[in-house]
């Protein structure tokens, strides 16, 4: 990745875990699902004092998380999800965690179970300029959000938004919130967003809780 | 712990604390064991490396593993093959930096390298306790080494960490004393043998136990239950290694076998095997052996509340448990299922799991993965 892209990237993440952030109110319970490095959780502790706990598969990324002094569990996300009762969160975050998950379902189930209220994020591949890529190229944007091809990058199943909402509606899923962010993450997106998004986010809950 | 392969591994993280020397703590007031039993006094043997700050805020205690003793680091003399037992990860500029720190390390109640403990002389008779030496816990150990810490001025302990045995006494310590600790780091333990680790320290005491030498425990220092004690080592110290690991080093490396001699051992792996368990016999006692072995045996952290959680109600110190996917002593899991009781109740705890081929001394070896945690954690 270039600086420049490396910067964008990076600012793209603030952006995306500032709209998560501003979900969570002081002092919650909050289980981050695929926390990666801790950047969330540190955030959400330093800003409003929350108990955090992450959960990562990768052993580099845990270690930078226990440098921030988050705490974290190296391991299997279902595995760790399966530790906690019912309703033991008040949040549980999936931000751009399912679509490298091969038990996405389950794993949304199970966050439903253990959390009182759980926010998924996801790049949008409904996206007008991702989807350009697969009828001019006939492949997966590369750019600054997804810098490697697909003989580097880890695999992935894109996610649209309209492809959630009917996987929630399919399953008995609430749609409480949503957020959309334009293709610069940033301006919201008001109208089409299956197609004018660049990055949504959904407060979802189970219906029969 | 393994008697060879600590000078095997090249240091390549910072510099050595040096000459060291280790120091005696003579306690005169009694000590109560927790499945009854008590000493009038005791002595601990203890070394120390770095410096104490003013507000003696700095102090790292280390708890060793089973058959480990106070000398962990440096070694006393040049004559000296082997530096202590966890040199790699003390020193200067190493993640347990004794430049920063200031680390302690005791050789355990009960034990044999100084500490009062079975081999040691009864005042009241004069004679060794031997069998009479009070029954043993980790409650028991981490009591005495709560004496110490108060007898060197430590309010409280920046981190204790310890492996194994060592990771035991790290939550026992969060558990008895929990304002007496910032942070404990356990690696490669559990919460509670299960049956199979049970099973392998029943055998390696019925090998010393029906060494006739043993004598109900009333051997003549000259002459110890070696036969016992070492083919006790020799099976333990397979449960420390790995199928893998062994395979890597050893393989069916042999010298020629011949027909009238088929029994002698020609193998890498039997001469291994048996030279760990001839050094053993030469710097461990039986008893001590047997004592901390139903040591390990007792804990389970479970036993009084009837949960891990109720275990942990009180625990205040920030925790980290690293696993080794290899170790199948104390497999990955048992690790984890420390922090998940943690974590339900709304404790400060990580875990993380090291990729490792090489069982469950992987602690004990170069592992730049382990001292990148454990610098974190320490500072962060």
């Amino acid at each position: 990745m270039t600086d420049d892209a490396n910067i964008k990237s990076r600012s793209k993440r603030k952006v995306e875990l500032k709209a998560i952030s501003e979900w969570i109110s002081n002092g919650e319970k909050v289980l981050d699902l695929g926390c990666g490095r801790g950047i969330l959780l540190d955030e959400l502790t330093r800003q409003k004092h929350i108990y955090g706990v992450g959960v990562d598969t990768d052993f580099d990324k845990i270690t930078y998380a226990i440098k921030r002094g988050v705490n974290v569990y190296h391991g299997d996300i279902l595995d760790a999800l399966s530790a906690f009762d019912d309703n033991s969160f008040d949040w549980i975050i999936c931000s751009r965690t399912l679509p490298e998950l091969e038990n996405a379902r389950e794993v949304v189930m199970e966050a439903l179970r253990v959390g009182k209220r759980v926010a998924v994020g996801f790049v949008n591949h409904g996206y007008w300029r991702n989807r350009l890529s697969y009828i001019l190229k006939g492949e997966r944007i590369v750019n600054e959000v997804f810098p490697s091809k697909w003989d580097t990058a880890r695999p992935m199943n894109p996610i649209c938004v309209n492809s959630f909402k009917d996987f929630c509606a399919s399953s008995d899923i609430n749609i409480l919130r949503t957020h959309f962010l334009r293709g610069d993450w940033e301006t919201p997106c008001k109208i089409f967003p299956n197609i004018l998004s660049g990055y949504a986010i959904f407060e979802i809950s189970k219906k029969n809780k | 712990m393994n008697d060879s392969d600590s000078s095997v591994y090249q240091q390549e993280y910072g510099g050595d604390v040096g000459f060291v020397t280790f120091s005696d703590f003579y306690c005169d007031v009694p000590l109560d064991f927790e499945l009854g039993g008590r000493l009038d006094s005791f002595n601990v043997r203890y070394e120390t490396y770095g410096r104490l700050n003013e507000d003696k805020s700095n102090a790292i205690l280390v708890c060793h593993a089973l058959t480990g003793d106070h000398h962990c680091a440096g070694v006393y003399t040049m004559k000296d093959r082997k530096s202590g037992w966890w040199n790699n990860i003390i020193g200067p500029e190493k993640p347990l930096d004794t430049n920063k720190y200031f680390v302690i390390c005791s050789n355990c109640i009960g034990g044999c390298r100084g500490t009062t403990g079975p081999s040691s002389i009864n005042p009241k008779t004069g004679e060794r306790y031997n069998l009479t030496f009070p029954a043993v816990t980790m409650r028991d150990i981490v009591a005495v080494q709560e004496r110490l810490i108060t007898y060197l001025g430590i309010k409280k302990l920046a981190m204790i960490i310890g492996g194994s045995m060592g990771g035991m006494q790290t939550l026992q310590w969060a558990i008895d004393f929990p304002d007496r600790v910032e942070k404990i780091c356990a690696l490669a333990t559990t919460s509670r043998q299960n049956a199979q680790a049970i099973a392998f320290n029943e055998v390696g005491r019925s090998a010393i136990m029906q060494d006739p030498v043993w004598n109900g425990g009333n051997y003549e220092l000259a002459r110890v239950p070696s036969v016992g004690l070492g083919i006790a080592r020799m099976m333990a110290h397979i449960t420390y290694l790995s199928d893998k690991g062994l395979d890597e080093k050893f393989g069916r490396e042999h010298k020629k076998i011949a027909g009238n001699e088929i029994f002698k051992p020609s193998f890498e792996i039997e001469n291994y095997l048996h030279y760990q368990g001839q050094s053993f016999v030469n710097r461990f006692d039986a008893n001590s052996y047997l004592y901390f072995t139903r040591a390990l045996d007792l804990f389970d952290l479970r036993s009084e509340g009837g949960s891990l959680e109720k275990a942990f109600e009180n625990v205040q110190a920030k925790a980290l448990v690293v696993g080794f996917t290899s170790d199948w002593l104390f497999p990955p899991e048992q690790n984890r299922e420390i922090v998940k009781a943690l974590l339900r109740i709304g404790k400060t705890a990580s875990y993380a799991e090291i990729k490792s081929d090489l069982g469950h001394d992987s602690f004990l070896i170069h592992s730049p993965k382990l001292y990148k945690l454990v610098e974190y954690f320490l500072n962060d």
